[in-house]
């Protein structure tokens, strides 16, 4: 097989190059979303009642500590914080009530949550928007595992990395949305 | 064959070319687990070739198609899947090797096989890490480079200019008429899995055409039915689906072109036959 003279080949890779700048220009507007999610620039938005209530019925009093703890988690080889609810009663509450969205991302994709918090504990977290370019159901089980361990933090998911840390992330965001000042 | 003369060859030229993606990929994101995988896929896969040579009573032949496929594997493959999934996608590429054959040739490309089916039986993720996905955008030159190479010792380029091409002409109109994601598709780390595609899986010469006008079917044809499945769907196997559907074309070429030879022989035989009798 003869090979293709030089020149065929540098046209041939100007007009490919040319497509694909054509194709990445036009859609350049659109890439902000991209960008904002591989940057971690996510915006949150709270969004039901968000209340700055700060009665309580708390019985042990651990002042105004804060609840943001590191975690090195080997089963989900994730070496970020997590967001723990406090298991205990304060004099204060530390989180607002309502309904808050968060939103977690990578060159892979996004993951929006709405996390449901009353009386500083978690009671409900919804996938409200998947959109990673891998299957949902790797992270199907995840919002029952924030509700049964009160935090951000959850088991990865065998090879589901990316969408594991996106869910996190989601989540972290959403709690922290929910943080008293 | 000494190990200059067979770094010459194109088997040569593609592990070396993936064994140091390996290395500035692992130095670049300063993990070692993908060395790791690598070292598990690639031992798996010459394992399981060398017991297919052995059953099949073959010669003894450096396993070198097997230490290509382990290595394109692992570099897809996300860093963090256990050694398991990796283990196991590497023995599905080359049971397809051995057991999916016309020939003696296997009839789709090992790597891209094992990868599509890892997806819907072990949920893998595949990150394309070892195409420098995670990296700075400038380390597609090495890509490029390692791609030029192997393409132009080959002699593929119709095949590849005909995929990336058509790939993205498709990408350009999807996202022109706002159909599907083609932004997500024309940026790292899937313009990334493209290239390495294209370049190093696409051109696999057991699985490709060598006639330029077929190589042209085949580009156009894998990038074709891999870019409108990525915009019906989206998802990640879709260029894996793509290449399947080139290697039965190539498959169906090959039958076809068999056939016609048989028919001409079988044809020239009874001629041969009456004349002689």
């Amino acid at each position: 097989m003869a090979k293709m003279d030089k020149k065929w080949v540098i046209l041939c890779s100007t007009a490919v190059a040319a497509v694909y700048s054509a194709g990445f220009i036009s859609t350049e507007a659109q890439a902000t979303k991209v960008d904002s999610h591989y940057q971690a620039q996510v915006s949150n938005q709270a969004i039901g009642d968000s209340s700055s209530t700060v009665t309580s019925n708390n019985n042990q009093a651990k002042g105004n500590n804060s609840s943001i703890i590191s975690s090195n988690s080997n089963q989900a080889k994730i070496d970020k914080s997590s967001i723990v609810l406090p298991k205990s009663n304060q004099t204060k509450r530390l989180y607002k009530d309502g309904t808050f969205t968060g939103m977690g991302g990578n060159r892979r994709g996004s993951i929006e949550v709405a996390v449901t918090i009353k009386n500083d504990k978690i009671t409900d977290v919804e996938i409200s928007n998947f959109d990673m370019h891998y299957s949902e159901r790797d992270v199907v089980g995840l919002p029952n595992e924030v509700i049964q361990n009160q935090s951000s933090q959850v088991r990865n998911v065998s090879g589901a990395t990316y969408s594991t840390e996106a869910f996190q992330d989601a989540v972290q965001e959403a709690i922290s949305q929910a943080q008293n000042a | 064959m000494t190990t200059k003369k067979w770094l010459k060859t194109p088997k040569g030229y593609v592990t070396l070319a993936m064994l140091s993606f390996l290395l500035i990929a692992s130095i670049g994101s300063k993990d070692i687990n993908g060395i790791l995988n690598a070292s598990v896929a690639v031992l798996v896969s010459i394992i399981v070739d060398i017991i297919f040579n052995v059953i099949k009573k073959r010669t003894w032949s450096m396993p070198d198609g097997a230490i290509i496929t382990g290595l394109i594997i692992s570099l897809i493959l996300g860093t963090t899947s256990s050694f398991g999934i990796v283990a196991v996608t590497s023995v599905i590429a080359i049971l397809s090797k051995h057991l999916l054959v016309y020939r003696k040739k296997p009839i789709f490309n090992p790597a891209a096989f094992g990868l599509l089916l890892s997806v819907p039986f072990f949920h893998t993720e595949q990150s394309w890490w070892g195409a420098f996905g995670d990296l700075p955008t400038w380390t597609i030159l090495f890509l490029l480079v390692g791609g030029y190479k192997i393409t132009t010792r080959i002699n593929k380029y119709p095949q590849v200019f005909s995929f990336l091409g058509t790939s993205f002409l498709l990408l350009f109109l999807m996202g022109h008429f706002n159909i599907g994601d083609a932004v997500d598709a024309l940026r790292a780390p899937f313009i990334n899995a493209t290239i390495f595609f294209g370049f190093f899986m696409l051109t696999d010469l057991p699985t490709s055409p060598a006639k330029d006008k077929d190589q042209v079917v085949f580009g156009i044809l894998t990038a074709a039915t891999g870019t409108i499945i990525y915009g019906l769907f989206g998802g990640l196997m879709y260029m894996f689906i793509g290449l399947c559907i080139g290697n039965l074309y190539y498959f169906l070429k090959k039958r076809s072109t068999s056939k016609v030879s048989l028919n001409r022989s079988d044809l020239g035989n009874t001629r041969v036959g009456r004349y002689q009798s």
